[in-house]
């Protein structure tokens, strides 16, 4: 059996377990969640053998993508086609979303256990991760859109489960409604696409809109500012991006978004459906890293880049020969760059000053989120794709780790009530250090320190700006800083559960949590010290699949002077972040009440942070206000202007109606009823004939005879 | 000419008779001892399947045969029309166990198997005397089952009434057949065709109209049909429900090969005298049938009457020139038996529980027995001719073809128009039995439950009277390639 050919299947599983669960009773927990769990089990089969299928497709073909297309309707002359595609960056992707998804899934079955909506939270589950399949897999813009919709949707609908909290509800909306606006851009670029190429399919064996023909027909249309037409719908696209994945400006939903439950935030705000931004865009790089041919580009490279591989420039992998020639980057780039960087400092300092516990890992994600725009924005596609990959995993672990905590703490979230768990969530507490140091990049052993490497190498060699690079090793020692915050003050130090003052009684101590929920934690946090390994620079196997350039074992690579200088100039960054917040932190337990120890050092600082940048206060005073003033305006015109003309035109019907009214029921009515009386005592009369007496019935058929034979007669004379 | 021929064709009569035989001889031998209920179920068991052993004979026939000059004729379309005379029948049978029987449940079953075989000669052949002496066999058969609850005045006057209008119809009938024969010295319908040719001999109009009253009896067209709301409505119901199906369908058919063989009508000329002479039977039946039926309150009357409406529909039929609306009146003659035989069950179920047929019999059906007030909404509004039930195709389809039989006819066309306009009117008295079933509380005391078996029977018949309505082209394809394969 081809697993490419039956690609189709990995979104079914999910998508039909959705739909059964849906129909289920409430009390059905048990067949809900075995249907979710299944059906992502079924996936992640059909994922392993895609990706099994993709190795050798690798081997044989390097740089190929297959593709299978097929007419969706058709619209005069023209068939709308829908299509799916396999190539590594796919296979990955899909990988990672089943095997993580299916952890989680496992995962919730313990966190949810006490909720009465079981069987709904595992439906939305279930369509979420058929939607994010099918978005991984499809090879037409207008198909992916369907299911990044969807996607939304399923996200609105899972941050407002609990939609009986107003905060969980209001929250719902405001990631409904923030994304929706990068969504809008994004419509639009894929309307201009379609206008400027005629096709929406990505490959389409030379006729597709990621292939050189279209591009360069787009490279060749220039727009009004100045842009290509390539430049432009790259940005629109991007746009989408920045919504989706939590960029700033638009990044605000996202730490919100929190008030789902958490598995919720692990699987679609932390791992899977947030990087469906950071996918978009390595799905459209070769659009994106387009540069017209009259800048001195190696054009060949560029055409054969989009014509071949899917994902990136060979050059641009994070090996040590990226600045050898300085290559012209598309302004497309750039602006991915530089919002990357942006959101990932800024979110970053906002998370240090946050004091709930998933909050903080929000602010993280948009923050590593930056770092993969960065990443796929000066080292291509591999780059950001590795980041993703391994903060997948370890951001989900950390999530759940931080899921595990609030379910031992008895619904805590605020970190600086928590304190002294590593005694009481012994498992919990090493998984957690696990994915922290893994995200944090402590070097060597830990998947985060190889990814956020090779973004720091691809900034360090980026030829417009240096800038980059040294903002990225800004944020990661912020990351370092923060995350040792919320390890310090959560798992060490004195216990102050039940000292808050919302707390007037001192609760049960906490607890570790179920095996259901602790062992997806281990297999989560063995995938993120593992993982790494993948894509050293000693062996850089992940960016070699990717690029479908092969890669090979070279432990002297490791050695090279650069290398080498990168390694050590990040892991001393790192180490001056974790000892920074030991130092602030862990080294001796605050006690509740205490103002930060920030905010004694620099109170302007700390409560710009602590506010987030006063960016939703901005946002109220501007978007949301000036919306609410043009809704009143437009409620006086609806209310004076429309509706005198609506109440001018009723008047109008009403007389006519009356007008009517009088004709129907004296005109129509009365000679309809007229007529039916009459009918009604023809009847009568009709059956008075029918008298029982057989002597008239006798003597009727003699004049019906004589009558009748009388008319024949008269009619055959004429 | 070959005797096993002859023996082969008149099969499936053959074992109706014999079955009739049987029938008397089980009853007499075997049941005397049981229980009257249990001897009627045993005669109805013999009798169906003796009737489902005819219509297989029926349906082993092929290809045509056109024995002794047309005597005996046996072609698709007869066939057709047979397997539409024996399935009523079969459910005649049926309803039978339901119909207040008292005694002589084995005579009973043998009279009404007698019929069926009158009736199964009477549309196989093309010669006068064949089909006088088959029309009498089944019409006697007919009125001694009107009769038969002889513990019952009004059967009995019912069974009278019939006897003395049918004697007298039949004194018509032989009166024109005589008249025929002295004119066109033949008996045998198409040399009678030929010798008539376009004659407007005044003796030949009284013979056709004594001829058309004859048959204007069976078919209860106005002015033929006072018989039918007394018969209709005191005969026993499975008697009454088999003169509203079998009966009507073979009497119809051997009508249309009369006038459409015998008295000229091939020749397609419009103004036959006998055009106008259905023409008017039709219109008077149409209009009279649906303002009387208005103001019925016993169902029973008001099935009659509606029956008289319906003779008047499909006298259309028959008015189309040449043979253009035969398969459109065969096929609303096959609706118009299951339709009506499925609602004479309906009416049977209830005046077995409650004593009486009046509406407020059925109020409330549909609570203590959805299925039957379901099937009873079905033939209704079948009746009336409501898509997507059967009785909305056959109208459909026979007016249809007969506008298309005759363009610009504006004979045709205002007997059309007239009948659709009458149709709308008689939704009226249809809807009203239908209130009574569902919006009506029930009437008095809970009354007993229904029984389940008959239900079933029903619930057939109203499925079948749903698809046909909702895919027609089975049974049009039938109709259709079994005329043009006939010599009609």
């Amino acid at each position: 059996m081809n697993a490419f050919a039956i690609l189709w299947m990995v979104p079914l599983f999910p998508l039909l377990a959705a739909g059964v669960s849906a129909l289920l009773p409430r009390k059905a927990r048990k067949p809900a969640a075995g249907l979710a769990i299944g059906a992502m089990a079924c996936s992640l089969t059909l994922s392993l053998m895609a990706l099994a299928n993709a190795l050798n497709q690798a081997q044989s073909s390097p740089g190929t993508v297959q593709t299978w297309n097929f007419p969706w309707f058709q619209i005069g002359e023209t068939w709308v086609r829908l299509g799916w595609l396999l190539d590594p960056l796919t296979a990955l992707m899909l990988v990672m979303v089943c095997f993580v998804g299916l952890l989680i899934f496992i995962y919730s079955v313990g966190y949810m256990a006490h909720d009465s909506n079981f069987t709904r939270f595992f439906c939305f589950l279930s369509l979420f991760a058929a939607a994010m399949l099918g978005l991984l897999i499809s090879n037409s813009l207008l198909l992916l859109f369907i299911c990044w919709e969807l996607v939304g949707l399923t996200s609105y609908l899972l941050i407002g489960f609990w939609f009986h909290k107003p905060s969980a509800a209001a929250a719902a909306k405001k990631a409904f409604i923030t994304t929706r606006i990068g969504d809008m851009a994004f419509l639009l670029g894929i309307v201009w696409l379609y206008s400027a190429t005629g096709t929406l399919l990505f490959y389409d064996h030379g006729a597709g809109c990621l292939e050189a023909g279209a591009i360069g027909e787009l490279l060749r249309t220039v727009t009004h500012p100045g842009m290509t037409a390539a430049t432009a719908i790259s940005l629109l696209i991007f746009l989408g991006a920045v919504g989706k994945s939590g960029q700033f400006p638009l990044h605000t939903w996202l730490p919100d978004a929190m008030e789902g439950p958490t598995p919720v935030s692990a699987l679609i705000h932390a791992a899977t459906m947030v990087a469906a931004g950071v996918f978009l865009v390595a799905r459209v790089y070769p659009l994106m890293a387009a540069v017209p041919d009259s800048q001195a580009v190696p054009v060949q490279e560029v055409m054969h880049a989009s014509a071949t591989a899917p994902a990136g420039e060979a050059a641009h992998a994070p090996s040590h020969h990226a600045a050898a020639n300085a290559p012209v980057v598309s302004t497309a780039l750039k602006v991915v760059t530089w919002t990357g960087i942006l959101t990932a400092i800024m979110a970053a300092g906002i998370a240090i000053a946050q004091n709930d516990i998933k909050r903080i890992l929000a602010y993280s994600t948009v923050s590593q989120l930056g770092f993969m725009m960065m990443g796929i924005g000066t080292g291509g596609v591999a780059v950001g794709m590795f980041h993703l990959i391994t903060h997948a995993f370890f951001k989900a672990l950390l999530f759940m780790g931080a899921g595990s905590v609030i379910h031992g703490c008895h619904e805590e979230q605020d970190i600086r009530l928590m304190g002294g768990l590593r005694k009481f969530m012994p498992v919990t507490f090493l998984t957690y250090a696990i994915g922290m140091m893994a995200l944090s990049g402590v070097p060597l052993f830990f998947s985060g320190f190889w990814s956020k490497d090779a973004i720091l190498h691809a900034a360090h060699g980026w030829a417009p700006s240096t800038a980059p690079f040294y903002l990225g090793l800004l944020g990661a020692l912020l990351t370092a800083f923060y995350m040792t915050r919320q390890v310090c003050l959560v798992f060490f130090g004195a216990p102050r559960l039940g000292t808050g003052a919302q707390h007037g009684h001192t609760p049960e101590p906490p607890h570790e949590s179920p095996a259901v929920m602790v062992v997806p934690l281990m297999l989560l946090a063995a995938c993120a010290l593992l993982l790494g390994f993948l894509g050293t620079p000693a062996w850089p196997w992940f960016q070699g699949f990717i690029n479908g350039s092969g890669s090979h074992l070279d432990m002297g690579e490791l050695w090279a002077a650069e290398n080498l200088r990168m390694m050590g100039l990040s892991a001393l960054v790192v180490l001056l972040g974790v000892t920074l917040g030991w130092w602030y932190y862990g080294r001796t337990s605050p006690v509740v009440g205490e103002p930060d120890p920030l905010l004694r050092i620099s109170p302007d600082i700390y409560s710009l942070l602590e506010n987030k940048g006063y960016l939703d206060q901005v946002y109220e005073a501007t978007v949301v206000r000036g919306h609410a003033a043009w809704a009143a305006g437009c409620a006086w015109a609806d209310i004076w202007l429309w509706g005198s003309l609506v109440d001018a035109t009723r008047y109008a019907t009403l007389g006519l109606s009356w007008c009517n009214r009088l004709i129907d029921e004296f005109l129509v009515n009365g000679l309809f009823d007229r007529f039916s009386e009459g009918l009604r005592i023809c009847g009568g009369t009709t059956s008075r004939w029918q008298n029982g007496r057989i002597q008239f019935y006798l003597r009727f058929i003699g004049a019906g005879f004589v009558l009748l034979t009388l008319v024949l007669i008269w009619r055959s004379r004429e | 000419m070959n005797y096993l021929d002859f023996f082969a064709t008149l099969l499936p009569e053959t074992t109706l008779v014999l079955t009739a035989l049987a029938v008397l001889l089980v009853d007499a031998a075997g049941l005397r001892e049981l229980k009257t209920a249990h001897r009627i179920l045993g005669a109805s068991l013999v009798s169906l399947l003796g009737c489902a052993l005819s219509v297989a004979f029926v349906c082993m026939g092929h290809g045509s045969s056109y024995l002794l000059d047309g005597i005996l004729i046996n072609d698709p379309l007869t066939r057709l029309i047979k397997v539409a005379i024996l399935i009523p029948g079969m459910f005649t049978c049926l309803l039978t166990p339901g119909s207040r029987l008292r005694a002589h449940p084995g005579e009973y079953f043998c009279i009404l198997l007698l019929a069926m075989t009158g009736l199964l000669l009477l549309v196989s052949s093309e010669n006068l005397l064949v089909i006088f002496l088959s029309l009498e066999l089944a019409s006697m058969c007919l009125y001694i089952l009107a009769a038969f609850n002889t513990t019952d005045a009004r059967s009995i006057e019912a069974g009278l009434k019939y006897f003395l209008f049918g004697g007298i119809s039949a004194a018509f009938t032989l009166f024109g057949f005589s008249l025929i024969y002295g004119l066109t010295g033949s008996i045998d319908l198409r040399p009678i065709a030929g010798a008539l040719g376009q004659s407007t001999d005044p003796l030949l109009m009284v013979a056709v109209v004594m001829v058309i009253a004859g048959f204007g009896f069976k078919i209860a067209a106005v002015p033929f049909h006072l018989w039918a709301p007394d018969v209709y409505e005191a005969a026993p119901l499975s008697s009454a429900a088999f003169i509203a199906s079998g009966s009507k369908v073979a009497s119809f058919y051997v009508l249309a090969r009369v006038v459409i063989t015998g008295l000229g009508g091939t020749t397609g000329v419009p103004g036959s005298q006998w055009m106008t002479l259905l023409a008017i039977l039709a219109g008077s039946s149409m209009v009279l049938g649906n303002l009387a039926a208005l103001t019925q309150t016993s169902v029973r009357r008001l099935l009659a009457f509606s029956a008289v409406a319906n003779a008047g529909y499909m006298l259309i039929g028959v008015l189309a020139p040449g043979s253009g609306g035969l398969p459109a009146l065969a096929y609303y003659l096959i609706l118009y038996s299951i339709t009506a035989i499925g609602a004479f069950g309906v009416v049977a179920l209830v005046e077995a529980r409650a004593g009486h047929d009046r509406l407020d019999a059925f109020s409330g059906l549909c609570r203590n027995s959805p299925v039957t007030a379901f099937c009873l909404m079905v033939f209704l509004l079948s009746l009336a001719g409501i898509p997507p039930l059967g009785g909305f195709f056959a109208k459909f389809y026979l007016f249809a073809a007969a506008l298309r039989a005759s363009p610009g006819d504006p004979l045709i066309l205002s007997l059309v128009v007239l009948a659709i306009a009458s149709s709308a009117v008689s939704l009226y008295y249809y809807l009203r039995v239908l209130k009574e079933v569902y919006v009506r509380p029930v009437a008095g005391a809970e009354p007993a439950p229904i029984p389940d078996l008959p239900v079933i029977g029903l619930f057939i018949l109203a499925i079948a009277v749903i698809l046909l309505g909702s895919f027609p082209q089975w049974l049009v394809h039938a109709v259709e390639s079994a005329q043009a394969a006939s010599s009609f």
